[in-house]
């Protein structure tokens, strides 16, 4: 079973917390769906095969023409901000 | 059980020979929608009317409904989650841009599980959603509001996103009619995105007809979707009456297996399947029994929870609190972050999410999120081949009736993981597939699925509309003693 | 003192010049109005999708081939996830797995010996939000996240900071020359990562400490500096380095440790699933190398072997692609290669700098260098003459042969012209021909004062043999 600090670690890099009790329900789902993913491993061959990234190719994909259009404007924002000063967005120091 | 004539072709001649305005559609429709609230809680936000586009569009004053995760400017849009739970778009989807514009009147925004992730239909931010047909039991999910409105004949048609199986499951607990399009038939520009590759906008309505009216309208090429498709001028609306003749069908024997069943419901689902194979057979389908490695078969939920949470783990990374969002917390950066997460989304989310995160980890990338990525090539490879040889493939849509509150299943089971899940085989290759009623188990609605090659909607269509035709569940809707 | 073994490799990130960003329309621009080049897809909201700017792959692509790199069959695109406010997304789409460019080369000349600084690659992705931060609080502006970045990585195979500086000078000159960024690192156009480490055993790599995001070369340099230094003394005094990311601090003049805050972070990179594959052809790619014109090192040998000017002239005219290009214009319009050479590096270069011009900002024919330089060889005009005059000319932004013609200084060649003037002189000065033949060395203060009288312009050489002529004549 994976430990339950390592799950509230990784919670934590994911910048939530959940409580005690749901991560003892998390750690039984891990233990569930890494069981399962064990049986995908031991799918014959399975290192050969090319991972699949979309549901299949497509040809001619276009890519966009360099032209200008600002969709929006700043009183946009303000639609679901009111976390503003100057025409920004204000946030408290983001110490680098 | 009861029958609707509110098709959209019908309320269409109404509305051309003046005998209904497109007002007293909205407002009938507006009506069903607060008199079901309550009971059933099918929606996100209940609009006011506002004027439709001029357009000569079938769809010119017909109402509908949107699920609650595509993007509406001006409107409310919450994922039916905290975390937006004031979260007003600026900007409109693809989809509903094209339905506003073919004079389309929306009558509001529908639950969902939140942000499309789940199939309970009891993870709203506002609360569970109850399946019209029996109050006691799951509608279903994601599209969870989407299928109870279409099912209550509040609108004759409603949009829905399928990641997994979100349209065409509910849809089945829910006796309509669900579709998911070929990927990159609908633009997902303005979908709120749960996991990208497997993500599609489709419908849901009462006949295979009115689907194929509504997608005629919504399909297209989309410069802000560069994974949509060239349009090819199809009208589907047109292809579904072609005499296309006598196609081939399949199932999949490990899947439809009564060995894989432990309930007598379930094993009554597997009974309605094969009478339905038998009705469709009639018609002049042939329909086999193809044989898949179970081990494969076996694996298509972890695939599936493996990409779909790693995605979603990182499609939901926008949602911070910084520049829209339920901001909590103030004294830091980080603060701020944690605390709108901590407190905007469910628990079923935060796991999912974590679970996402540990696969795409450096040092378990190769054994969980690639493997399931070499998993999702072999099956999809397995079926395109397959329909290189038939023309689709029909299943059970479900492994059971929709379940009671409470129900808990065994994920490791053979049936969970087969005949629950095996929707999902469609998302991993793009497939078009649809889900129609075919009877009841347990006065509980239950249907059949069809899926075929990609890019082979027309002709699954019109399949799905001949076998429609000959099951007697077309236009279906809730009694009135059931409600 | 202990001499170490220094390996420096660098990260350079270069904003792509495009109208629109990477992945939305929104204005690519560095100075505007705070908030105002925005979309909902640079403001990452729920639903929208990146769409890939045909011009940022061109331009890459572009980039790529110059630095001679293997261009793969398929462009696409990956995920790095993080946190931070002035990433709306979560996550940067960049290039992980399969980048533009991979294993190329750029040649350069360090103090005239040929050194090939190898690529590892480059990448196409996307610049983040700017926080402008105050006393107690912090302010994103959105108009820089989504900008074309292209990020150039070489291999850890520069040995020292000169060699580094010369690599990141000759590859800002390819940018340039290749038009796609206008690299200014005072607008943040270009910034570099820089990794170095030091080691004993000339056969071995030591730990590797980065440093990021430093804004310009001297700031490069000054942290190369100081990190050698730092190392260095580490070193000597038994220590260990610690493999780490520090921060330089251009005011300070100090790097400090971020270990914790950057280390650590797995980025779980995966592939964009809004983005399909696309594929790359030969003909585009044949298309983009007929565009890359010729760069920096290979003009320098070709304006040294042939056009015989000096290595340091030639750099120098390189630099700049505008200046070659038009001394390349001179050349091919018949202008004397070494002389112009010689006026562009000497009189026109210090009128650009001291103004801060581009060259094509000022008022300079070809045809009209050419000419000027055709009076200095045909001894119409001195040297020093010509510079002068076309100094003026540029400083009062004038056509330069039309000031010669109005200032009508051009020499004086004709023969009785400068008689006049020398029997002037020796009219107005019979004592001096008498000095003279008494054996006075008075020849030359008599040429002075026909130059006085001419203005400088009489041809030295020819006054010098008529004044002889003549003094001869009045023995």
């Amino acid at each position: 079973m994976i430990d339950k600090e390592k799950l509230r670690e990784y919670a934590k890099k994911l910048m939530f917390d959940m409580k005690d009790s749901e991560y003892d329900t998390l750690q039984k789902e891990f233990d569930v769906i890494l069981k399962q993913m064990d049986l995908i491993g031991k799918i014959d061959n399975i290192s050969s095969v090319l991972p699949m990234f979309y549901p299949f190719e497509l040809d001619n994909v276009k890519l966009r023409e360099d032209v200008v259009n600002n969709e929006l404007v700043f009183d946009d924002l303000l639609v679901n901000t009111s976390n503003v000063k100057d025409n920004q967005v204000v946030v408290p120091k983001v110490v680098e | 059980m009861r029958f609707s004539d509110n098709t959209i072709s019908n309320l269409r001649i109404k509305l051309d020979k003046g005998e209904v305005s497109s007002l007293d559609l909205f407002n009938t429709a507006s009506a069903l929608a607060y008199k079901y609230q309550d009971d059933c809680n099918l929606f996100v936000s209940i609009l006011d009317k506002k004027d439709e586009e001029k357009s000569n569009s079938v769809l010119s004053g017909i109402p509908y409904a949107l699920k609650d995760n595509i993007s509406t400017k001006g409107i409310l849009t919450t994922a039916s989650s905290n975390i937006l739970k004031d979260y007003v778009p600026v900007y409109d989807a693809t989809v509903y841009k094209k339905l506003k514009e073919s004079g389309a009147v929306l009558v509001g925004k529908t639950t969902l599980d939140e942000l499309a992730m789940g199939g309970s239909g009891i993870t709203a931010h506002t609360g569970i959603v109850r399946n019209p047909w029996d109050k006691t039991r799951q509608i279903g999910g994601s599209s969870s509001g989407s299928v109870g409105v279409v099912s209550l004949d509040i609108v004759p048609f409603s949009i829905g996103s399928d990641t997994g199986d979100s349209i065409r499951k509910p849809a089945a607990y829910c006796g309509v009619v669900g579709y998911k399009p070929t990927y990159g038939l609908i633009s997902r520009y303005g979908l709120f995105a749960f996991a990208s590759s497997l993500d599609h906008v489709g419908v849901i309505a009462r006949n295979v007809k009115d689907i194929s009216l509504v997608t005629d309208i919504i399909k297209g090429h989309d410069d802000k979707d560069m994974t949509t498709l060239e349009d090819d001028g199809v009208k589907f609306s047109d292809y579904i009456n072609k005499d296309i003749g006598n196609k081939k069908l399949f199932y999949i024997k490990e899947i439809c297996d009564y060995n894989t069943v432990d309930t007598d419901e379930s094993k009554l689902v597997l009974d309605n399947f094969y009478d339905t194979v038998n009705k469709v057979k009639s018609l002049g389908f042939s329909v086999s029994e193809v044989s898949i490695d179970k081990d494969l078969l076996n694996a298509i939920y972890p695939t599936y929870m493996s990409i779909s949470c790693a995605e979603a783990t990182s499609n939901n990374a926008n949602l911070v609190g910084i520049h829209f969002g339920n901001r909590i917390g103030s004294k830091s950066i980080d603060e701020i972050m944690f605390e709108t997460r901590t407190n905007g989304f469910s628990e079923l989310i935060k796991r999912r999410f974590i679970l996402g995160s540990y696969i795409l980890q450096r040092e378990n990338q190769e054994k969980l999120y690639l493997n399931a990525c070499r998993i999702r090539r072999l099956l999809v490879e397995k079926l395109t081949d397959l329909f290189k040889e038939y023309d689709g493939m029909i299943m059970p849509a479900t492994g059971g009736i929709a379940p009671k509150f409470g129900d808990k299943s065994d994920n490791l089971s053979d049936k969970y993981l087969l005949l629950e899940n095996h929707l999902a085989l469609a998302n991993f290759g793009g497939f078009p597939s649809i889900t129609i009623p075919s009877g009841f188990v347990n006065k509980m609605p239950v249907a059949i699925n069809i899926t075929s090659g990609i890019k082979t909607d027309a002709m699954l269509l019109n399949m799905a509309s001949k076998i429609e035709n000959s099951l007697g569940y077309k236009n279906m809707i809730v009694g009135d003693d059931d409600v | 003192m202990m001499m170490y073994k220094v390996v420096i490799g660098l990260e350079v990130h270069c904003q792509l010049n495009t109208k629109s960003k990477n992945f939305s329309s929104s204005l690519n621009s560095y100075n505007s109005l705070v908030n105002s080049n925005i979309s909902s897809v640079d403001l990452a909201y729920p639903g929208t999708l990146p769409v890939v700017n045909k011009e940022a792959v061109y331009k890459s692509l572009k980039t790529a081939i110059a630095l001679n790199c293997e261009i793969p069959k398929y462009l696409s695109f990956d995920r790095k996830n993080y946190f931070y406010p002035d990433l709306p997304k979560g996550y940067q789409i960049t290039q992980m797995h399969n980048p533009i460019g991979k294993n190329g080369y750029l040649m350069i000349n360090v103090d005239g010996v040929d050194k090939k600084v190898l690529i590892h690659d480059t990448h196409l992705e996307e610049d983040t939000a700017n926080l402008n931060h105050y006393s107690n609080y912090s302010l994103i502006d959105y108009n820089r996240c989504g900008i074309p970045l292209l990020e150039t990585v070489t291999e850890p195979c520069l040995y020292s900071i000169k060699e580094a500086i010369c690599f990141l000078e000759a590859l800002r000159s390819l940018f340039i020359y290749c038009g796609i960024s206008d690299a200014r690192s005072d607008k943040g156009q270009i910034r570099c990562d820089v990794n170095v480490s030091l080691s004993k055993d000339y056969n071995k790599l030591g730990t590797r400490v980065e440093m990021k995001n430093i804004n310009t070369f001297n700031n490069v340099k000054e942290a190369l500096e100081y990190e050698i230094k730092r190392q260095t003394e580490i070193l000597n005094n038994g220590g260990k380095i610690i493999q780490e990311t520090r921060r330089y601090d251009d005011n300070l003049k100090q790097s400090f440790s971020m270990r914790n805050k950057v280390d650590a972070i797995d980025y779980k990179y995966f592939t964009e699933p809004n983005i399909p594959k696309i594929k790359i052809s030969d003909e585009l790619i044949t298309k983009i190398k007929e565009e890359i014109p010729m760069l920096q090192f290979d003009l320098v040998n070709k304006y040294i072997n042939e056009y015989n000017i000096s290595r340091v002239d030639a750099t120098t005219i390189v630099k700049d692609r505008k200046i070659s290009d038009f001394y390349q214009l001179c050349i091919n319009k018949g202008g004397n290669p070494i002389y112009l050479a010689n006026f562009i590096t000497g009189v026109i270069l210090s009128h650009l700098n001291k103004f801060n011009l581009s060259i094509d900002k000022i008022k300079l024919e070809a045809d009209s260098l050419n000419k000027l330089l055709d009076m200095v060889i045909n001894n119409k005009i001195s040297n020093k003459q010509a510079k002068e005059v076309l100094t003026k000319a540029l400083e009062e932004d004038k056509d330069v042969i039309s000031l010669v013609n109005s200032l009508n200084i051009s020499q004086i060649t004709n023969k009785d012209e400068i008689l006049n003037v020398v029997k002037e002189v020796l009219d107005e000065n019979p004592n001096l021909v008498k000095d003279y033949h008494d054996g006075k060395k008075v020849f030359d203060y008599i040429i002075g004062q026909i130059m006085k009288k001419t203005k400088g312009r009489a041809n030295p050489k020819l006054t010098s043999i008529v004044l002889k002529e003549e003094l001869d004549l009045r023995a």
